[in-house]
């Protein structure tokens, strides 16, 4: 067996772009460097710009997870005013959020991650044949059964919204539309056309039964569906031993209520709960073709480094809470709330666990919708007028999709003076910082098997679209 | 040309019935402002002709374009339109990787040269010889440029490829371009927006792939069809602004009556755009009937021209009292439009007025 080094790019099936470099020796990776090629500059051009603007801006970052943008925006807002949206207001921003987190999983699944399992590299397994019928990328029919649930679903985005993606309804206040009980009934009717979906094809089972699940054993179990069917496969190429993480998960906590989130915030180390040290958070900037210093994201800067000079390999910054990598997503979020699925799934922390964890929280995502829905008051008011101060400082933390996201904002003399942006994907395919500790994928990545004749390996593509990286939001 | 396939067999091929396959040709005359007659003409190209093979790569960008793509209203229109395209190259959802995808797009431009249409998403940064936006390896304005090199025609999808869209915003860190800055040589097809309506993206590969042409443009490159009314022409809440009605703040008594939302910053009245007729998420709704007034997305420079939020008269685009007759102009081709023009124009003076005195 001999040494060599791969180049991988660009990636398909994730958001944006990705190139990694991977060093393979023995039939396996031995180190893996992930680069993100896309830099615009966003938070530069922030500056000097009326704070409200940032509603506008932000959402553009990206075009699949906008909302969530559009929510970090609002809170850090919101926060620098020293107000919070109203309780109806904050529900309905709630439910926009949801039905986006909700729509990516399911895009996710569907059509980034199952159509690996349709290429001519698994040609003779067992399960081959169903999954070219199911999940050829563009024509399977599970993914086009999904892309049209899915559309269904965002007409409630569509609704409340005015359009999707880019939506400008979610301001600091509230939300600019006031959905009428003729709007609530159609959005009703929408979930349950959603749920539909779900128990048909996703889990070929009411959601009730999944919820139930307690372990990732009787997880294994599962049959119907979609989800039965990764099952079988995960058990064919034992995927609960790819892509392993480090066991570190954190969560900010998704959909802020009056009474707390609905999903909990919280960190996840060593096998046990604890509550996030928000001043640990800093960025470092060791290998990121970046200039300026290690820095908590309210002093840090963005000034890149056109020489791209090494060690530097990625525009990505690399972000640490107290000098640690954490792992971001579905699965650290439902581990964080506490559901047993997921907290028998931590310790595993492989390709397998985050995709259950997704699926997990596709099930329970659309239990919190349909009780949202229940629970808005069409009588009550969606938004108060909100005047930004002059000067101040903001926060906005909110649980994107695909993870933690957050907005730090510093208004003076009326204008954006700072704006610093931490994505999901900037903290799971981040680079390695100055004590040389690779970024979550990065260290999932070291070991897994790699054909001598493949030069995009399937393993590896597994393991990076297991995290659903979105790549134009970890630079952006 | 003999071996690629026509509309009709990939049609098939995915299973689609004739009953759709007409209804969709129906909807797309109706999408395109064509009178029922056009319907057999359509259905007898989709039948007869190859289909045209289409390129669809990305720069810097956010994927909305793409994403709103697949959300087209027809089911059969993203089936087919994006079954059509995505079996040639498109980076976000197709098939192979790495190389193999690198592979595939040089295939289908040495298989297809001269006949396929350039889809462009997102647009190249410039600065640092390009290395913001590097793909396989390569700076994407070097991807672009050889892809447009034997392209029939070229789509700029969306704000980005069109004019420069929020990544452009002053400073332009990364000296993000729009494609026609880049790509001088080949007929270019504007299609703005932020991202531009599903219905207008599936509308306007549709009527290049029936006609074999392009639709007819504005002065600025778009297609007329769907660019030549302001989005406060055919706005339901136009006779609000009419009658002086307006939304004075967040979720007051006005806004819930549905009054107009000049006063919170709708650019409707400068913004030339289907969403008021068309809408959004399959027809459901659009950003003014959601509460919250338009931020001109299609028009170029909106991301640079003061807050959202300020009122429509502080565009330095749109001087009220000198550019009546530009606006006038740049609906060229429509009958009547610049009397429209005037007549809004008046109407917001008016308005102007008001708010002055209420102010005073």
């Amino acid at each position: 067996m001999s040494e060599r080094n791969l180049l991988v790019g660009p990636f398909n099936r994730v958001e944006g772009d990705l190139e990694l470099r991977l060093e393979v020796d023995a039939g396996q990776v031995r180190a893996a460097y992930a680069n993100s090629p896309l830099f615009r500059g966003f938070e530069r051009m922030m500056i000097g710009k009326d704070p409200r603007d940032a509603l506008t801006i932000t959402p553009r970052i990206c075009g699949i997870c906008s909302i969530s943008q559009s929510a970090a925006a609002a809170i850090a807002l919101a926060d620098a005013a020293g107000v919070r949206p109203t309780p109806e207001g904050e529900k309905v921003a709630a439910l926009l959020h949801a039905v986006e987190n909700l729509a990516d999983h399911v895009t996710h699944f569907n059509l980034f991650f199952m159509p690996d399992f349709a290429k001519p590299g698994y040609a003779g397994r067992d399960w081959f044949d169903a999954a070219v019928a199911r999940f050829t990328a563009g024509k399977g029919s599970s993914l086009r059964r999904a892309i049209d649930a899915r559309a269904q679903l965002l007409h409630i985005v569509g609704l409340l919204g005015g359009k999707w993606p880019h939506t400008l309804a979610i301001q600091p206040g509230g939300v600019t539309r006031a959905p009428s009980a003729r709007d609530l009934i159609r959005i009703g009717t929408s979930l349950r056309a959603f749920r539909r979906y779900l128990e048909e094809q996703l889990f070929g089972a009411p959601l009730e039964a999944f919820l139930s699940l307690g372990t990732g054993d009787q997880a294994a179990n599962w049959t119907t569906g979609d989800a039965g069917f990764f099952m079988t496969i995960a058990a064919d190429l034992d995927l609960q031993a790819l892509g392993r993480g480090r066991g570190r998960y954190m969560s900010f906590g998704a959909y802020p209520m009056r009474d707390g989130p609905l999903f909990a915030p919280g960190l996840w180390r060593d096998g046990a709960r604890h509550d996030i040290d928000h001043a640990a958070i800093a960025e470092d900037l060791s290998h990121a073709w970046m200039l300026g210093e290690t820095a908590h994201p309210t002093r840090a800067e963005t000034l890149p480094d056109a020489a791209m000079s090494g060690p530097a390999y990625s525009w990505c910054k690399a972000p640490r809470l107290a000098g640690e990598t954490v792992e971001v997503g579905a699965l650290a979020r439902q581990i964080l709330d506490g559901h047993p699925l997921a907290l028998s799934l931590a310790e595993e922390g492989s390709v397998r666990a985050r995709i259950l964890g997704r699926l997990l929280e596709i099930a329970r995502s659309q239990l919190v919708l349909e009780e949202l829905l229940s629970s808005i008051n069409p009588a009550g008011k969606f938004m108060d007028q909100v005047t930004i101060p002059h000067d101040g400082t903001g926060v906005g933390l909110v649980e994107a999709a695909r993870g933690s996201l957050g907005h730090w904002l510093r208004i003076e003399d009326g204008k954006i003076a700072s704006y610093q942006i931490i994505a999901p994907t900037t903290w799971n395919f981040s680079p390695r910082d100055s004590a040389g500790i690779p970024g979550p994928v990065e260290g999932s990545l070291v070991g897994a098997a790699v054909g001598d004749d493949e030069d995009t390996p399937l393993s590896v593509q597994h393991i990076v679209r297991s995290y659903d990286p979105c790549m134009v939001c970890t630079v952006h | 040309m003999s071996e690629i396939e026509t509309f009709y067999d990939v049609m098939r091929r995915q299973g689609i019935t004739r009953r759709s396959f007409m209804k969709y040709c129906s909807l797309t005359a109706a999408a395109l402002g064509l009178s029922p007659s056009f319907v057999p003409k359509i259905a007898h190209a989709m039948e007869n002709k190859p289909r045209t093979p289409v390129i669809w790569v990305h720069g810097l960008e956010c994927t909305c374009c793409s994403e709103s793509f697949i959300r087209s209203a027809h089911p059969l229109a993203k089936d087919v339109v994006l079954s059509m395209i995505s079996l040639d190259y498109d980076d976000t959802l197709m098939a192979a990787a790495g190389h193999q995808a690198e592979a595939a797009l040089q295939d289908t431009i040495e298989k297809y040269k001269g006949n396929y249409i350039l889809a462009v998403e997102g647009n190249p940064p410039l600065n640092e010889d390009g290395m913001y936006c590097i793909v396989g390896g390569k700076p994407f304005v070097d991807q672009l440029k050889h892809a447009a090199e034997h392209a029939k025609a070229v789509i700029s999808w969306g704000a980005c490829a069109s004019y420069g869209c929020v990544q452009a915003a002053k400073p332009n860190p990364t000296r993000a371009t729009p494609v026609h800055k880049v790509i001088t040589d080949k007929p270019i097809i504007k299609v703005p927006g932020c991202p531009p309506i599903a219905e207008v993206m599936t509308g306007v590969i549709t009527y290049m792939l029936t006609f074999d042409r392009l639709p007819e443009l504005d002065r600025q490159g778009r297609p007329a069809m769907f660019y030549s009314q302001r989005i406060h022409d055919k706005c339901y809440r136009r006779p609000h602004f009419d009658a002086g009605q307006f939304v004075e703040q967040w979720d007051d008594e006005n806004a819930r009556k549905g009054y107009c939302l000049y006063k919170m910053g709708c650019k409707g009245p400068t913004t030339y755009n289907a969403c008021s007729t068309v809408r959004w998420n399959e027809g459901v709704s659009f950003p003014i009937q959601s509460g919250h007034g338009c931020i001109g997305c299609s028009e170029d420079g909106f991301w640079d021209q003061g807050s959202f939020y300020d009122r429509v008269t502080d565009l330095t685009q749109f001087g009220v009292e000198a550019n009546a007759d530009k606006v006038g102009m740049t609906a060229a081709g429509v009958v009547g439009a610049g009397v429209a023009a005037h007549a809004a124009i008046s109407a917001l003076k008016a308005a102007q007025r008001k708010s002055q005195k209420e102010e005073a």
